[in-house]
């Protein structure tokens, strides 16, 4: 045993350092979140409980009921039913139900949608005591957009997550790339780039 | 009392009437220290280990089978429930082998995210792992600083594609959507600060004698035990053997990035925990060369036009595109080649590999999931029996193993 390794295992260099930087850290600013009381507002496009989209000319549901999202729903949670609208012979839904509990969020109903009529929420405080709060029909579904998504929330939405886009298929301007620390101008964000979504 | 006394063997001071008796002990399925609901039945003389056997299963959910009742596009849901903490990997996978068993190339960009993504997910597991390994050994303080770090990583996840935990964000010939700049930007920050996290964690437990005691020389396996056994991942490079499916069978973009595989000598707790620390480096690295490197252009494969859902502007305009919506999403990919593929991916856990069986229609005949977590669980045995009781635990953990995936 040399001296070094003889002074290390008196004086417990190693414990002591460990002990150094707890010491440290407890003078550095909490990192941690006060839930209930501080809420975290999430990044937009945050896959939450769902909405029917509301549309603003006829304020009706934009849905053509065409089945789409329940063929393609991977926990097949999602019962359509459809009837005979009695004055346009289109076919409208008569129920519309998304069974939460067994919803995976995995926004692929979303995705197959082709008129944009559903959206996934930035809701995500929806834990209940009862199944019926998660059992999700046309009329709560359209109160969520009413109080989640109205607005350019929504169409924000559909830009940024209704995909595939033309532009997914080719190369654009736009597309994000790496730029070094204040290169021409780029300004990078400030010394905290850290995503802003925690509030 | 005086006749308790009297009737208690070897109560009588001679010590001639002791008797020792095996115990059988059962550990888990929710023992805080087995990583989820893995049960260990014990049988212990005294303080070592004489028997132990996993029992697996309780949270079967029978993966495989749904993905034969799935299209190829909604089984990739599925493959994130498996290793629940590193669900980006595990998806990454998956449409590695659809597209290997379709022969479809995703374009050079969406090649590059998926593996930042993958590499992502390897630092947020790896740290959850050092995380809870040295929480069940006794150190507590990695624990809280560890997932300060993995809070940045999945508010990135979130930031891209809405989830944190379950993304689904591969698809089938490319991504779901582009990344941001300022996600971009942020990761690199990233990459710039978390190799001082590392020493942080290095600082703490690397040369702590109580780490020490309780890693070195504990669940040793040689070489060549570990490939019988058919241990992969750091698992596996602790004990020295150099095969990493990054290296061996390139996939995505790690044919185009630099990173070294990192190898132990001793095959021990401790050797294994420092290959982790250094794929933690290693990814750190792999993350900030992508992200340099990302080219621009097309994140879904333009030419797979049978297996990519097409673009939502066309969807009304052409007849074509919407019956081609609404076939891919009810029947699935109706060209699926018939035939057989394997294709492994290295996740954090090891080799994960998906063997599919093709018989020509949109969902797959077999669909077997090959979880390293599965055949890691199965050498606790072997690296328990013959220790004491309280290295069943560090070995719990050095195997890492999440029981969604052992399960399946
Ligand atoms: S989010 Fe996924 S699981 Fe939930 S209803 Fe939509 S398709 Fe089904
Ligand atoms: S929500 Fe969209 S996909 Fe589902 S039935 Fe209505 S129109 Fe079709």
């Amino acid at each position: 045993m040399n001296t070094k390794k003889i002074v290390k295992t008196i004086f417990m260099t190693e414990i002591l350092q460990g002990m150094a930087l707890t010491l440290k850290s407890l003078f550095s600013p909490a990192v941690t979140r006060q839930y209930p009381k501080e809420k975290r507002q999430p990044f937009p496009g945050f896959r939450g409980q769902h909405a029917f989209v509301r549309d603003a000319k006829t304020g009706k549901e934009k849905c053509i009921a065409c089945g789409l999202c329940g063929a393609v729903c991977p926990s097949k949670c999602i019962y359509i039913y459809t009837k005979e609208d009695e004055e346009t012979r289109k076919k409208t839904i008569d129920r519309y139900e998304i069974e939460l509990l067994r919803c995976v969020y995995c926004a692929f109903c979303v995705e197959a949608c082709p008129v944009g009529a559903i959206a996934l929420t930035e809701n995500y405080e929806y834990s209940d005591y009862s199944r019926e709060a998660l059992y999700m029909t046309k009329e709560k579904l359209l109160d969520n957009w009413d109080r989640f998504m109205a607005g350019p929330k929504g169409d924000e939405y559909f830009e940024k997550f209704w995909t595939p886009k033309q532009q997914s298929f080719r190369a654009h301007d736009d597309q994000a790339v790496f730029r070094p620390k204040g290169s021409n101008g780029a300004a990078r964000p400030e010394a905290d780039t850290r995503p802003e979504g925690v509030k | 009392m005086g006749e308790i006394e009297k009737e208690t063997p070897g109560a009588n001071g001679d010590g001639k009437n002791l008797s020792t008796q095996e115990l059988t002990l059962s550990m888990g399925p929710q023992h805080p220290a087995t990583h989820g609901v893995l049960r260990l039945v014990l049988e212990l003389d005294g303080e070592t280990v004489t028997k132990c056997t996993p029992y697996v299963g309780y949270l079967h959910r029978g993966v495989e089978k749904l993905g034969e009742n799935r299209t190829y596009l909604s089984a990739l849901p599925l493959s994130d429930r498996l290793d629940y903490i590193s669900s980006m990997a595990n998806n990454v996978g998956y449409v590695n082998a659809v597209e290997k068993l379709f022969g479809i190339e995703a374009p050079e960009r969406a090649k590059y995210i998926r593996t930042i993504m993958a590499e992502m997910t390897r630092i947020s597991s790896h740290i959850i792992w050092v995380a809870t390994h040295a929480l069940d050994i006794g150190a507590m303080t990695v624990f809280l600083y560890s997932f300060r770090e993995r809070e940045w990583l999945l508010d990135l996840f979130e930031m891209t594609c809405g989830a944190r935990l379950t993304v689904s964000y591969p698809r089938i010939g490319g991504v779901r959507n582009d990344v941001s700049q300022q996600f971009l930007d942020s990761l690199y920050e990233f990459t710039e600060e978390f190799p001082r996290r590392i020493s942080e964690y290095e600082t703490l437990i690397d040369q702590n004698r109580i780490w020490l005691k309780r890693t070195k020389g504990i669940g040793v396996i040689s070489a060549k035990e570990a490939m019988n056994w058919g241990l992969t991942g750091a698992t596996l490079r602790g004990s020295g053997v150099n095969y990493d499916v990054r290296k061996a069978f390139p996939y995505d973009a790690y044919d185009k990035v630099e990173f070294d595989v990192p190898l132990g000598t001793e095959g021990d707790v401790y050797d294994r925990y420092r290959c982790r620390m250094e794929e933690l480096r290693q990814s750190n690295r792999i993350i900030r060369q992508c992200i340099e490197q990302l080219p621009k252009g097309p994140i879904l494969a333009p030419e797979a036009s049978k297996f990519v859902l097409p673009p939502k502007e066309n969807l009304f305009k052409n007849m074509e595109p919407l019956i081609h919506h609404f076939v891919l999403l009810t029947k699935g990919p109706l060209t699926a080649p018939e035939g057989e593929i394997y294709c492994g991916s290295e996740v954090p856990k090891g080799e994960l590999g998906f063997y599919i069986v093709s018989d020509g229609t949109g969902k797959p005949y077999r669909m077997r999931v090959r979880a390293p977590s599965f055949v890691h669980a199965s050498v606790l045995p072997r690296l328990c029996e013959g220790g004491l009781v309280a290295d069943v635990i560090a070995n719990i953990g050095t195997i890492d193993i999440v029981l969604g995936e052992c399960d399946r």
